[in-house]
């Protein structure tokens, strides 16, 4: 090392960002001042260095002065490290000789006295000299990739991410936990702007997917664990048992017919009832019925199994278990979707306690055509057609105080979908919408919200809802009108709140599984909300839909279009990359203490039980670090950042 | 077993029933109620209506005696005390800067007997070591609702009774904390563990009109009216109370309410602790129903427990 040291001949490239670093750094004394600093053989300025002439005078100066490691004194290495790195292997140097030295974010930008921030550069790029001086030349690390991906939910996000994904001509197993795919979309009547049916956009999707000679499709399954890493994950998946075997079942019904157990029906948000043995929707896919254990009277022949006796196929089988199926794949869309806010938690608005107040996703049920009531709008207490409907926007969202601070971003445009569908089906009917503003930031969105207000006469008052109870027959709703600056009492035969969008119910548990970051509000994280909205931050992960927080349709099919399109970049290169600044073991120097596997929060190190050392797998390895700190021995020590490299560099900072 | 017990201001003059009954209650629980010496006014509503941190001395003072008397409790029955006190107690404990000025105009006080005359000074900082319950708080967590069950000496079957909370036992729900304030649970609780019928209806949390009653009585009056017609269109034969204010706009406003909404025939207006006092056996000369404006005969039918349920 201490030979390396000696021989090596470092160049320096001071940039002066504009004036953005020029401006409070003295650039020229500072490429003066460490020209003769020990092992540096080169010294300059430039006015951008990662301008293209930049670039050019560093590759030049490399191969004219014979350079084996330089540092570029500029902005953070988050921005350019790569460029500076590239630049150095075009002129025939490792790039991992290159060393960022931050004089602006660190340095200009965050002071002004111009002598002290000089003094403050150059001990900055003195302690890179250090480094670099140690540095090694390294090798990224390279690895396969499974060309096969796996959807995990069967909503119109993970139905689209899954097509083009096999339409890029790789595998994908999508994998839903109900019993049929079409998550909330199949459940809605009109969408907007277009007021087509939803149901007839979507089925087409799912039984692409269901034919689909690349997509194995998994419904009534749960992803039960991941392991591995981006390229190279594995997957246990948990079957669920059916009861039914789906191909014999013929769908003829006769075993729905017998059973005696009756069951709220979940795609009909509870408005009606299903048996125990059941097929959620007729367009359902796979076409099978399934029978819920939770509710059936015991699968058991003694105490029912009237299902089993009249299914003329022997599809039914009592004695199905829970499986568990084993798959590699190389990238994993989360497509996990969203619920709605609970209305137990709106108190004010009586709290899930008074019949006629609906959710959004209740109402399109009431008004689709294949709902509880044919599409005859009917209020679920007494079968009556409401002759006033008062829609609540924000119900749950935009709240700091008790619930959630955002914006679920579909609700103007359905609420006013849902008042102009019940002002044609009901032309007597008064429909009133109470909102903070009207959010209608879509393509043809705000022209349909003004028809529901000119020609269709719907009743907008800007103004929050405080109170909604019953009296009598009717719903008392009290707000506030703030353009009128007065308190309003409507009565009304129903109410619909417009709930906000949350995280899907139950999904943490998933995501732990996943380890993949969350937002505070339990939505999946994006790796950059501007430049990387469909990626994660942990490696081989990608998003689509409202698991990353609420969306409308359009834009839910944009985003999985994204994310297939970015598993399709991963799956056509021939090999991954890894950064080679990962922490090996010297088992000569380790204990076998366990410290550095307790602090790695990638899962990357184990213990050898056999040799008694620790282990790193290098391509789950981050290069964070936290091991290297930990470890009492020196054994983990972080490549091109060695416990010498960084003494060194304090060193340099701290000698005057 | 002593407790110690704040009535403040409206309880000593204007509502003695509230206080009365609340101790011979708290009596058949054993429980001795102890007033801390020299109390003041809490202040009411305006030591917590501006930024102005002295108003709070006053709060302060009062549950800094109960803590050199030894008390590490404080039971208030007044909802406006109740929020006072606890708010106080929260400032002083979380807000560094009011603790450190509040402690610093406290530290100087001198007290004064008014027998012996002598002077007391050195008082030690206070830093909110008191606990401030509401009463239907202390009888939730620390008597216990199977408690009281085994100690109830009549039968409230016969009774349906319409919590109202108004709004200082609740709101702001951050500061107390008593229960959720949109669908809370503690005073249907209470009544049901007495054998009444706690009647739901709407209005149980809105605003009685508080001191409009004396620049605005006709919204005052508006605002009660409101709450008490829905408790009898619900089924309540009473609506049961925790604050003074609410129960003089409520009960004493009644007259003023009948001759305005013609339509309504009155409600009887109770205090909790009155139908807590009856169903522990209390007599009724001592429940100090001579005060209400309402008459209250036919809520009080002395059924024993013991024989209904023989």
């Amino acid at each position: 090392m201490t030979a390396q040291k000696k021989d090596k001949r470092i160049g320096l490239f001071v940039c002066h960002c504009g004036v953005n670093i020029a401006g409070v750094v003295d650039v020229e004394k500072v490429a003066q001042v460490l020209k003769d600093y020990p092992g540096v053989t080169f010294s300059t300025n430039y006015v951008y260095m990662c301008s293209d002439p930049g670039q050019q005078m560093i590759i030049d100066t490399i191969k004219e002065k014979h350079l084996d490691g330089i540092i570029i004194a500029a902005c953070s290495p988050t921005l350019h490290e790569k460029t500076f790195q590239e630049a150095a292997r075009l002129a025939g140097l490792n790039p991992y000789q290159i060393e960022i030295a931050n004089i602006r974010e660190q340095d200009s930008w965050v002071h002004s006295d111009k002598e002290r921030a000089t003094k403050k550069a150059v001990k900055i790029v003195k302690s890179h000299v250090e480094k670099a001086l140690q540095n090694e030349d390294l090798a990224p690390i390279k690895v396969d990739v499974t060309r096969r991906a796996l959807v995990i939910g069967g909503g119109v996000s993970g139905l689209q991410a899954a097509l083009d994904i096999a339409d890029h001509g790789y595998e994908v197993i999508l994998v839903e936990k109900n019993p049929s795919i079409g998550g909330k979309m199949i459940q809605l009547s009109e969408t907007f702007p277009t007021l087509d049916c939803s149901q007839c956009i979507l089925t087409p999707k799912m039984v692409e997917v269901s034919r689909h000679p690349r997509i194995k499709l998994l419904t009534y399954h749960e992803v039960d664990s991941v392991s591995g890493f981006v390229g190279n994950f594995k997957v246990k998946i948990r079957k669920k048992p059916r009861y039914v075997d789906e191909t014999l079942c013929n769908l003829c019904g006769e075993c729905e017919k017998v059973c005696p157990q009756i069951v709220p029906d979940e795609f009909n948000m509870g408005l009606s009832f299903r048996k125990s043995i059941y097929m959620p929707f007729p367009q359902a896919i796979p076409g099978t019925y399934t029978l819920d254990a939770e509710h059936c009277l015991g699968l058991n022949p003694v105490r029912c199994g009237k299902c089993k006796d009249v299914c003329e196929k022997k599809a039914i089988d009592y004695d199905m278990k829970e499986k568990i199926i084993e798959e590699e794949v190389g990238a994993i869309v989360v497509a996990t979707g969203y619920d709605l806010y609970t209305m137990q938690a709106l108190g004010e608005y009586g709290g899930e306690k008074i019949d006629d107040v609906v959710n959004g996703l209740e109402f399109e049920r009431i008004l689709s055509a294949s709902g509880p009531t044919g599409g005859t709008i009917r209020r679920p207490s007494d079968g009556k057609i409401p002759q006033s409907i008062v829609f609540v926007q924000c119900s749950g969202s935009r709240d700091t105080e008790k619930h959630n601070p955002y914006c679920s971003k579909i609700c103007c445009m359905y609420t006013a979908k849902h008042a102009m569908m019940y002002r044609h089906r009901v032309p007597n009917g008064q429909a009133v919408v109470f909102y903070i503003d009207v959010r209608t930031g879509g393509k043809a969105f705000d022209e349909f919200y003004q028809r529901t207000v000119e020609e269709d006469k719907v009743l907008y008052i800007r103004g929050k809802v405080s109170k909604i109870f019953k009296e009598g027959d009717k719903i008392i709703v009290w707000g506030v009108d703030t353009l009128a600056g007065k308190k309003v009492e409507v009565e009304a035969d129903m109410v619909v709140l417009a709930m906000a969008m949350v995280k899907a119910d139950g999904v943490q548990d998933l995501l732990k599984k996943l380890k993949i970051a969350t937002d505070i509000h339990g939505f999946v994280a994006e790796a950059h909300p501007k430049l990387r909205p469909v990626e994660s931050l942990n490696a081989g992960f990608y998003l689509a839909g409202c698991a990353h927080g609420p969306k409308d349709i359009p834009e839910a099919v944009s985003q999985a279009s994204a994310a297939a399109a970015k598993v399709g970049d991963l799956f056509a290169q021939a090999e991954l990359i890894h950064e080679p600044t990962v922490v090996p073991v010297n088992d000569e120097l380790c204990s076998g203490c366990g410290i550095c596997i307790a602090m790695c929060p990638y899962g990357a190190r184990s213990l050898d039980p056999e040799r008694g050392v620790a282990v790193v797998n290098e391509i789950l390895c981050e290069g964070c670090g936290a091991c290297a700190a930990a470890c009492p021995s020196g054994a983990a020590q972080q490549r091109n950042q060695t416990d010498n490299q960084i003494f060194s560099m304090l060193r340099a900072m701290l000698r005057e | 077993m002593k407790l110690h017990y704040y009535p403040g201001c409206t309880l000593k003059e204007k509502t003695t029933g509230l206080d009365l009954s609340t101790r011979e209650a708290m009596m058949r629980l054993d429980i001795e109620l102890v007033e801390p010496e020299g109390w003041t006014c809490c202040g009411a509503e305006y030591p917590l209506t501006e930024e102005k941190i002295v108003g709070l001395a006053a709060p302060l003072r009062i549950l800094r005696q109960v803590r050199d008397e030894g008390g590490d409790i404080l039971v208030t029955t007044c909802s406006f005390c109740f929020a006072v006190l606890r708010r106080a107690n929260k400032a002083i404990r979380e807000d560094p800067l009011k603790n450190k000025r509040l402690n610093a105009y406290l530290r100087d006080d001198i007290k004064i007997d008014p027998w012996t005359k002598d002077k007391t000074t050195g008082f030690k900082d206070y830093n909110g070591e008191v606990k401030i319950l509401h009463l239907l708080e202390y009888l939730r967590d620390h008597v216990g609702y199977p408690r009281i069950r085994s100690l109830l000496k009549r039968d409230l079957r016969g009774m349906a009774v319409a919590p109202y909370y108004g709004c200082r036992l609740l709101r702001p729900q951050a500061e107390l904390g008593v229960d959720e304030p949109d669908q809370p649970r503690i005073f249907e609780e209470f009544l049901e563990a007495l054998g009444c019928r706690a009647v739901e209806y709407p209005f149980k949390q809105e605003c009685c009109g508080s001191y409009l009653s004396v620049s605005m009585p006709a919204a005052a009056s508006e605002a009660s009216y409101r709450i008490l017609r829905s408790a009898r269109l619900n089924g309540a034969k009473a609506v049961t109370v925790t604050c003074p204010l609410c129960f003089y706009n409520m009960d004493h406003r009644q007259e003023a309410i009948k001759e305005t909404y013609l339509d309504f025939p009155g409600l009887p207006v109770l205090f909790f602790s009155q139908i807590l006092a009856w169903a522990l056996g209390v007599d009724k000369e001592r429940l100090g129903l001579e005060e209400h404006s309402v008459p209250t005969e036919g809520l009080f039918i002395d059924h024993p427990a013991a024989e209904v349920r023989s």
